[in-house]
């Protein structure tokens, strides 16, 4: 008898919780993991690299900004974020990005990964000044 | 089988009566508790979220569900990123107020609607492009999208950046708490990648204005005004949401570098200025292109990390 009673207040509590349950639906492990992985900036760009590289340039893109909330003066980031707008066929904004980049210390090989994506179109350096 | 806990009469009939009422209230009522439409991915400085009617703003952190009606806030200085289930994602700038009113979630391209209120955010469309219907609405205009990446501004900065544009012009009007300028930036025709060329379809006062092209931009001034548009935006309007939607590039000086400069755009160099954010009076504008002049854009010079912003989180994976 008791039995009955107790499940018939459980239930009770069950319904009165039913409402909150959407509120902590799980998101899909792999949304979780994408949030996870742009925690650092390493782990973040690599993500990304992986995502251009399967072709995902629009995931990528939102990765990167990820990135960049993290950490602001992510300079690499910055950089391949503005070689992917290249990819993406938003050139002009891709040379906003590159121009505001100028001046920084950054590799070669890393500014080679950023602007060879626009290089067929890129205005050739000035010579001779 | 015997349960451990054993309730008394009373108070059982009690705990099932108050669940029954409070099921059903919800269940008329509408107040069950809005469907998860994503996650709070990323976080700089103030950001605020107000559950569906609620009335107190919370500060949200990393990881955080976002739920159907849910407003996102920032402060100033603040960015945040959204992610939705179907991995498209809101970058959202300083004083912004995002709300995500509907949500279809399918792994290949929900479909949606959002409201920005004010402010300036950046959709990216997740995945390879969906065929759901999503839409963005403004005060003033209704962003209809086909799988794209779209910048959208709200208010007074977006009066400033249009006033910079010569196909609106340096006199043109504009409410400052409703006026939208709202741009499409890809992938175009020439994306790499197996991905979709976007469009957006801009409707106001009546008027659509269908944008295909990277930095395509229509101009909405206000409540019942004509769209103005397409015109193709200029590289400092272009500057200057970028500077809304991510946390501008601190300057750094460029005399020690030990690296051969970048190749570069000269011809963009000689034209424009740095993007810099706001232009002192010593500081007239530069360069041939007067009629896009600088502009000052409402927004800070620096950024911190706000203490327990929830950008600390240990490297995962």
């Amino acid at each position: 008898m008791n039995d009955r009673w107790t499940l018939a207040a459980l239930t009770g509590v069950g319904l009165s919780l039913a409402p909150m349950q959407a509120a902590t639906a799980q998101v899909p492990p792999a949304t979780e993991a994408l949030v996870r992985a742009t925690a650092q900036p390493a782990t973040g760009l690599a993500l990304a690299r992986r995502q251009i590289a399967a072709g995902d340039l629009t995931l990528a893109m939102a990765t990167l900004e990820r990135v960049i909330l993290a950490q602001p003066e992510a300079g690499e980031a910055r950089l391949l974020h503005a070689g992917l707008l290249c990819r993406l066929d938003d050139r002009q904004g891709s040379l906003v990005e590159l121009d505001v980049l100028r001046g920084r210390d950054f590799p070669p090989a890393l500014w080679r990964e950023a602007t060879e994506p626009c290089e067929a179109d890129r205005v050739p350096p000035r010579t001779g000044e | 089988m015997t349960l451990p806990v054993f309730a008394p009469r009373p108070v059982a009939a009690a705990c099932l009566a108050i669940g029954m009422t409070l099921s059903l209230a919800a269940a008329a009522f509408g107040l069950a508790a809005p469907a998860v439409v994503g996650t709070v991915a990323a976080v700089l400085n103030e950001v605020r979220i107000k559950a569906l009617g609620m009335g107190q703003l919370r500060p949200a952190a990393i990881r955080q569900r976002l739920a159907l009606g849910d407003q996102v806030q920032t402060g100033a200085r603040s960015h945040m990123q959204a992610l939705l289930l179907d991995r498209s994602a809101f970058t959202v700038g300083p004083n912004s107020r995002l709300t995500i009113d509907r949500f279809v979630y399918d792994p290949s391209g929900g479909s949606f609607s959002a409201t920005v209120a004010k402010g300036a955010l950046r959709f990216i469309s997740g995945g390879r492009g969906g065929a759901g219907g999503r839409s963005i609405a403004t005060p003033v205009a209704t962003i209809g999208i086909r799988g794209t990446i779209v910048d959208a501004v709200v208010g007074e900065n977006a009066i400033a950046i249009a006033r910079g544009e010569r196909e609106v012009g340096a006199s043109a009007g504009g409410d400052p708490a409703t006026a939208s300028l709202i741009v499409l930036r890809g992938p175009g025709p020439r994306a790499q990648g197996e991905v979709t060329p976007g469009a957006i379809t801009v409707t106001a006062a009546g008027r659509s204005i269908d944008l295909d092209r990277p930095m395509q931009a229509v101009y909405v001034p206000g409540p019942g005004a004509a769209p103005i548009g397409p015109f193709e935006l200029s590289l400092p309007g272009q500057a200057r949401i970028n500077d809304l939607i991510l946390p501008p590039v601190a300057a750094r000086p460029t005399e020690t570098m030990p690296y051969p400069q970048p190749p570069s755009s000269d011809r963009y160099r000689r034209r424009y200025p740095p993007p810099g954010l706001i232009d002192g009076p010593d500081q007239p504008a530069r360069g041939p292109d007067v009629a896009n002049p600088r502009i000052p854009i409402i927004i800070p010079e620096e950024h911190d990390q706000a203490p327990g912003g929830g950008n600390d989180d240990p490297p995962v994976d």
